[in-house]
């Protein structure tokens, strides 16, 4: 995956206590900075004791983090906050946008361990920013790209809409329950995120059938600087750190999410 | 290994029966009401200072609310939280088993709304004090009673008569003199200031062509205020007879050993709590080596002037 960095951090009790779409908060030590950075894990092994994050260098934080050398130490805080729902026995599309596609491969992971079916659908600018599909073992893995250089030429949200348009010709469990019997875990930059929720609901899947793992601004992680709000559809604010990352969609409100993240 | 040289004393005394065993506090907004941060040992601290609390519930403004800046932070929360009622109701009566002080952080838009809030605590189980923030700067009006004397001393003096509880007020930075508004709450009846609140700045987003924070401007923290607050610290100290407690980017002990050095009588922690929450204990060892090293008896032999502090012990 080009310019993208993938962080292996050896710490058992975290990789066993961390749950798909839980987010840990890294310090750094690059100078002028201060805060610590949140991010997903990418992957877990707890056998080996290891904890993946992937992430691109967006600024001296985590060209900080892509820096490190091997055997050396880090000072990270969690599991924190709230993972995907995996339970169930619903068929799940998992929705990739950009960066966004690096929370997957340890949810993908769990899914199938947990004897579901999986559809990847990953989007990119172009195929170099692609995860690679052996990432997701034991799922189907679509694509998209912006400039058509693999799969669909346009947006992981109309592999989605191409998929839910279809989803009476499909099987079992597919078409069974609320929500046509599946489960969407989607996340991405929020122009994607809203454009998802538009196609689900002219789709009529249920918002409440879809979980977003949600990036904001992050200060503590903990729940005491209420930095990392956003809007909640009943009114006031959700905090990412503690009432996410991911959560139910229809927790949001959509229209002032995009005021506030629309990149 | 355990030390051969006895723990000195770090007691500090706030003014009105306010005694701290600790010298370290935790500033408002940065610790919630104390439920929020398990990995903090409270053993660690002299008191908590709480979320900036308001009559009725607030949401608190719109994403997004913070932005990190070089060495700081800007935030603009806008007093997100549950109102006073709720405090008194929920949080009060476990703050009571707790053996450590909690004081609230009181905002508001007007004088009344001040002392409704202030009359709510009175005499309320595990409250130990009041922090007035006349100096929120993400609110509409909460800024104009720290930046004018008059303001500022009417809202102490209606606040103090409608409590017995300590009262601190909370100065901003965001003033000519600071001094001036510092005597004129001591004057009106303030048992202490905390110097200082976050100075007030912004940041753009070049791509978005916006300011970062959603309501334009924010309350800068962290270490690149610390200077500032240091000075602001020194000034106040010297011209006041009630205790100045230091806040400002304080990061170390040696961050924090300059403030009780410039005259303060005790610290808030305020960004560090979001990055290293062991700090608080690791500045309250480091006080203590401190005093040791130095043959210092107590924290009242730490200001290098000579301090004029009157406590009603």
């Amino acid at each position: 995956m080009a310019g993208a960095v993938e962080l292996v951090v050896s710490h058992p009790p975290s990789a066993v206590a961390a749950a798909p779409g839980q987010f840990f908060q890294l310090a750094v030590n690059a100078p002028h900075t201060i805060l610590r950075r949140p991010y997903s894990a990418a992957w877990f092994d707890p056998a080996a004791g290891r904890i993946g994050f992937i992430f691109n260098v967006v600024g001296a934080g985590s060209a900080w983090l892509a820096a490190l050398d091997e055997g050396d130490e880090l000072d990270l805080l969690g599991p924190l906050g709230r993972g995907f729902d995996l339970d169930g026995k619903r068929s799940a599309i998992c929705v990739a946008g950009g960066l966004g596609v690096a929370v997957f491969p340890g949810v993908v992971q769990a899914l199938v361990a947990r004897g579901r079916t999986v559809i990847v659908l990953q989007g990119a600018r172009t195929s170099a920013q692609l995860l690679p599909a052996a990432r997701f073992a034991g799922a189907e893995v679509q694509v998209a790209t912006d400039d058509g250089s693999a799969g669909h030429h346009g947006s992981v949200v109309d592999l989605l809409a191409n998929l839910l348009s279809r989803r009476e010709q499909f099987p079992p469990p597919f078409t069974e329950g609320q929500g046509g019997g599946l489960d969407i875990l989607t996340c991405g930059p929020t122009p994607m995120l809203t454009s998802l929720i538009d196609a689900a609901r002219c789709q009529e899947i249920p918002l409440s059938a879809i979980q977003v793992a949600l990036e904001t601004p992050m200060g503590c992680g903990v729940g005491t600087c209420l930095g990392c709000a956003a809007p909640r559809a009943a009114g006031g604010y959700l905090l990412t750190c503690q009432d996410g990352p991911c959560a139910r969609a229809d927790q949001i409100e959509w229209e002032a999410m995009t005021d506030a993240f629309h990149g | 290994m355990p030390s051969m040289v006895e723990r000195p004393d770090l007691t500090v005394e706030l003014g009105r029966g306010l005694r701290l065993r600790s010298p370290v506090m935790v500033a408002s907004g940065t610790f919630g009401y104390g439920f929020e941060a398990p990995q903090v040992d409270r053993e660690a601290l002299g008191a908590i200072v709480s979320k900036g609390t308001t009559l009725r519930a607030r949401e608190g403004n719109a994403p997004i609310r913070i932005a990190e800046t070089p060495s700081g932070m800007l935030n603009a929360i806008g007093l997100q939280n549950p109102g006073v009622d709720h405090v008194a109701r929920v949080y009060a009566p476990q703050w009571a088993t707790w053996d450590l002080p909690v004081i609230v952080n009181v905002a508001g838009d007007s004088v009344e709304e001040y002392v409704a809030v202030a009359r709510r605590l009175d005499g309320v189980a595990g409250v130990a004090g009041l922090e007035l923030n006349i100096s929120c700067p993400n609110v509409q009006s909460g800024l104009q009673f720290g930046v004018d004397p008059a303001m500022a001393a009417e809202v102490t003096r209606a606040v103090r008569a409608a409590t017995a509880l300590p009262l601190i007020v909370k100065l901003t930075p965001n003033v000519t003199d600071i001094v001036a508004i510092a005597r004129a709450v001591e004057d009106a009846g303030a048992d202490a200031v905390s110097a200082i609140n976050t100075y007030v700045g912004m940041s753009i987003d070049v791509r978005r062509r916006r300011p970062v924070v959603s309501s334009g401007s924010g309350g800068l923290s962290g270490p690149a205020i610390k200077p500032l607050a240091l000075h602001a610290v020194w000034r106040v100290a010297a011209e006041v007879h009630i205790p100045v407690i230091g806040v400002g980017g304080i990061m170390t002990p040696n961050d924090a050993l300059e403030f009780l050095l410039a005259g303060a009588a005790a610290v808030q922690l305020g960004t560090v709590n979001y990055i290293r929450p062991q700090a608080a204990a690791e500045i309250q060892d480091g006080i203590a080596d401190y005093l040791v090293q130095h043959d210092l008896s107590d924290m009242s032999a730490l200001p290098i002037r000579p301090m004029s502090v009157l406590t009603n012990v």
